[in-house]
């Protein structure tokens, strides 16, 4: 292997530098430069020990999207109760593994999946699994925000009440079993913790599409909470959010990995350095390029790219 | 340079030659009215208006307008005005007054000239080539004004003189006799005419280029829209003006003034009488009526409608949803339409052929159901399809990622987004089916004028029995008339059969009223149910 890590300040000449370069004076030829690069990936850069279970592991996975070869032979464990973020450049296929996990990317007609994604020790990609059973235990959070055209208060409910754990049918208040107080109890508590209740608390019975592009944000947010799902994938759930309603996004990201294991894309670096226990880097052409503890990750990382990427020199 | 201008960010206050262009607008459109009226016979050409006939009013006014538009082209050319026009009229505008005024010379060679064919061909082109090079060659400001301007003038001028009067008339020389009077041709004329300069001045009004075809443009469209709105106004105001006398005949509103009815155990007189909508046709009737017609016409609907929705509905649920799309969901979408466009007799021989014999062997209200039935069907499938298509898929990605199934989806998210189309699909299916004649003829029809004792009663004629069928409905096999029917078979069946009824052609308008009312009522229904579930969708 002809790699090696170089230090900081040899990477600062590099980026200095022409692409493919040779750094003057020395001569010596450099092996890192901008975002396409010749560094090769390294298994033990994407491996993260941790005590305790794996919720999720994914091994080889291969995404493609016709002949788009998305993502290439991804590899990862993502231990329980905890928050894992996805970070990386536009395009690098964050949200297509995101998908992955609860075989959204089923849903698209163009996109073929190889490999294997177990959620606790279970294949989720072999025959015979049931999608909306998969999909209660692991639920989502979609980029751009996509409330129902219903009221903001039918949104939240609407989970529960479809699994049938709430019933306001007409036949359940005849026979007076309606939960009507139960769901009014569960949509305050959802819409508190994804910070919207006080905003929205006088108009719960207005349509969710009038709500302003954050406030529907939060509303995904705690429709996707209301199910009280297993694992939550958060694709970029604070991209449209204030300063204040983003920390109070990430208060809750880290109160809920007391019981949840959330995987959590940002754009925002220092949000994945705030919140998250392990951070998994996707560089351009799809590859997990490094994986590991959060603070390992942005403070020491092993591959010059991830650094690059990291301090802001690309991407 | 002449109208070379600054275009300026702000328009300065309205100058007197823009509100001499904004009042000839005006007078246009004005012109453009009275030559509608005059189409439907609201005023008579020939009645003196202030002492003036009507004729020589209409060609005044358009060499009046003529020459105000010719004014403005040469006023902006020579610089009087201020505008901003283009180098020329365009292509669009030359080759339709090319063709307009080929048209004119053509006519006038060898009507009013009396010349040979190759008389008046040569004419033609004369007045064709230089109708097209006065718009294509000039500056714009001349271009669309001159040959405009100068043919309402000339027209004008052949009204006011008389070449076309009153009492014109142009027997096209053909074996049917056919002719074109004054009546029709003067108001076409005087609307054409004036549509055009109406253009030509709004055009003037934005000092021509770019602001005077958007107004130009915006005037016609106008105009248009207007004359469409008035031509269907005066439509239901004819029906409504000949119908009432009949509809109303008899008519008495008090206590005590109507019939009998006993409604749970109670008798009582209904304190209206509207003998046109509660009496059928019978020899002691005061005044006879339509009601098995009404009731008929509302139970077919309500049928089909019952029949054709749940199906057709169902049907675009499976080849949306669940049929992947390919081969078979086109061959379906493409065999809907053709259904959709099948002449309805079509469907009334099958319903006739295949319908009828196996329901009693007889027409009946049922068989009409559901031959209106099949006939919408097509149709609420294409709606459906077409609406359950247009809610965003993000709404399905976001339902199956709570862990719903598809068919939860598609009840509590799809069909409630695709609603509002849906409902579209039905009102304008029902209004095609409502005024269905010949699958009621062929499926349905009862006598020429039934008597009121006739009148189905669908709801009161459920017979339950131990034995299967367990329910019956009489009412439902009966043969029974409908609107759109018993107008058609007044019309056809002439005096004789119909001398029950009294004042024939006041009976037909007023049964042409009642179907109006009941299809009007029918969108009514719908229009406002789909109101409330769009605005349910919806956030003001
Ligand atoms: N539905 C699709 N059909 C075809 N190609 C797709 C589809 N979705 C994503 N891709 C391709 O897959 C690659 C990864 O896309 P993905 O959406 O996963 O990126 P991302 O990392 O989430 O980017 P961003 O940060 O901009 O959201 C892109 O090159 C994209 O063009
Ligand atoms: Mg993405």
């Amino acid at each position: 292997m002809s790699e090696t890590r170089q230090t900081a300040d040899d990477a600062q000449a590099t980026t200095d530098s022409e692409p493919g370069g040779a750094s003057p004076g020395t001569g010596q030829p450099l092996e890192v430069t901008s975002g396409e690069t010749r560094e090769r990936t390294r298994e033990e850069w994407v491996e993260h020990e941790f005590e305790g279970e794996a919720k999720l592991s994914v091994s080889d996975l291969d995404v493609y999207y016709g002949d788009d070869h998305a993502l290439k032979g991804v590899s990862m464990e993502i231990p329980e109760n905890s928050v894992t973020a996805l970070i990386g450049p536009s395009g690098c296929g964050k949200s297509t593994f995101l998908r992955c996990l609860n075989r959204m990317n089923d849903r698209i007609k163009a996109a073929r999946i190889d490999g294997s994604v177990q959620l606790e020790g279970e294949e989720i990609y072999q025959e015979g699994v049931n999608l909306v059973e998969l999909r209660k235990r692991v639920g989502m959070v979609f980029q751009s925000p996509n409330p129902f055209p219903k009221s903001i208060a039918d949104n939240i409910s609407y989970g529960p009440r479809k699994h049938g754990d709430l019933d306001t049918g007409l036949l359940a208040n005849l026979l007076g079993r309606s939960d009507d107080d139960a769901v009014d109890e569960l949509v305050e508590h959802s819409l508190r913790q994804a910070a919207l209740w006080d905003e929205v608390q006088d108009r719960l019975d207005d349509n969710a599409l009038g709500l302003s592009g954050g406030q529907q944000q939060r509303l995904c947010i705690a429709r996707a909470l209301a199910t009280d799902p297993e694992v939550l994938l958060m694709d970029e759930p604070a991209s449209a959010l204030d300063p204040i309603a983003t920390s109070k996004i990430e208060d809750l990201v880290h109160d809920l990995a007391e019981e949840y294991t959330v995987v959590i894309v940002t754009h925002n670096m220092q949000q994945a350095a705030r919140i998250s226990d392990q951070t998994a880097v996707f560089l351009t052409g799809g590859e997990l390029v490094e994986y590991g503890d959060t603070d390992q990750v942005f403070e020491d990382p092993q591959s010059q790219r991830v650094e690059d990427y990291i301090s802001g020199k690309f991407g | 340079m002449a109208g070379a201008t600054e275009s300026t960010l702000v328009s300065e206050d309205t100058t007197e030659t823009e509100a001499v262009a904004a009042g000839a607008v005006g007078l246009a459109a004005v012109l453009f009215a009275l030559s509608l009226a005059a189409m439907f016979e609201l005023v008579t050409i020939t009645d003196p208006v202030a002492g003036v006939p009507m004729v020589a009013l209409l060609g005044g006014l358009l060499v009046l307008l003529g020459l105000a538009v010719i004014g403005f082209g040469v006023g902006s050319r020579l610089g009087y005005v201020a505008t901003n026009p283009r180098p020329t009229a365009g292509l669009v505008a030359s080759a339709a007054f090319a063709l307009i005024w080929f048209v004119v010379g053509g006519l006038v060679a060898s009507q009013t000239l009396g010349l040979g064919t190759a008389g008046w061909v040569v004419a033609s082109l004369v007045t064709g080539g230089v109708g097209f090079a006065v718009s294509a060659l000039p500056r714009e400001d001349i271009g669309s004004t001159l040959p405009a301007g100068a043919l309402a003038a000339f027209a004008g001028l052949v009204f006011l003189t008389g070449v076309i009067g009153p009492s014109w008339v142009w027997d096209l020389g053909w074996e049917q006799q056919a002719s074109f009077n004054a009546e029709f041709t003067i108001p076409v004329l005087t609307g054409f005419c004036s549509l055009l300069v109406g253009w030509a001045a709004a055009k003037a009004y934005g000092g021509f280029g770019a602001r005077g075809r958007h107004i130009g443009a915006y005037v016609l469209v106008y105009l248009n829209a207007l004359s469409i709105i008035a031509v269907l106004f005066l439509l239901v105001a004819f029906t409504v003006l000949k119908g009432l006398p009949g509809l109303f005949n008899g008519f008495a509103f008090g206590a005590g003034a109507g019939p009998e009815v006993t409604l749970v155990g109670v008798t009582f007189s209904l304190p209206l009488s509207w003998p046109f909508v509660m009496n059928g046709v019978a020899l002691l009737n005061d005044v006879n009526g339509v009601l098995p017609a009404i009731a008929g016409t509302i139970w077919l609907v309500i049928g089909a409608v019952l029949f054709a929705v749940p199906l057709g509905v169902g049907a675009a649920v499976f080849i949306t949803e669940y049929a992947d799309r390919g081969r078979f969901t086109q061959v379906v979408e493409i065999a809907t339409n053709g259904l959709w466009s099948t002449p309805s007799i079509v469907f009334g021989l099958f319903g006739l052929a295949f319908l009828v014999p196996r329901l009693g062997n007889q027409k009946s209200l049922l068989a009409g159901m559901l031959t209106l039935g099949f006939m919408l069907l097509p149709l609420v499938v294409i709606t459906s399809r077409e609406s359950m298509l247009a809610v965003p898929d993000e709404y399905r990605d976001a339902s199956a990622a709570l862990g719903v199934t598809k068919w939860q989806t598609i009840r509590s998210i799809v069909l409630p987004a695709a609603l509002p189309g849906i409902i579209t699909g039905i009102i304008l299916g029902v209004g095609r089916i409502a005024g269905e004649t010949a699958p009621i003829l062929l499926t349905m029809s009862g006598s020429v004028a039934p008597p009121g004792s006739q009148t189905v009663d669908v709801l009161g004629g459920f017979q339950f029995q131990s034995a299967p069928p367990f329910v019956t409905n009489p009412e439902l096999m009966q043969a029974t008339s409908a609107l759109p029917y018993q107008l058609y078979s007044l019309i056809t069946a002439g005096v004789g059969q119909s001398s029950n009824i009294g004042a024939i052609d006041e009976f037909r308008w007023a049964t042409a009223l009642i179907l109006l009312v009941v299809v009007l009522g029918f969108y009514a229904v719908g229009i406002a149910t789909r109101y409330y579930f769009r605005s349910k969708l919806q956030h003001e």
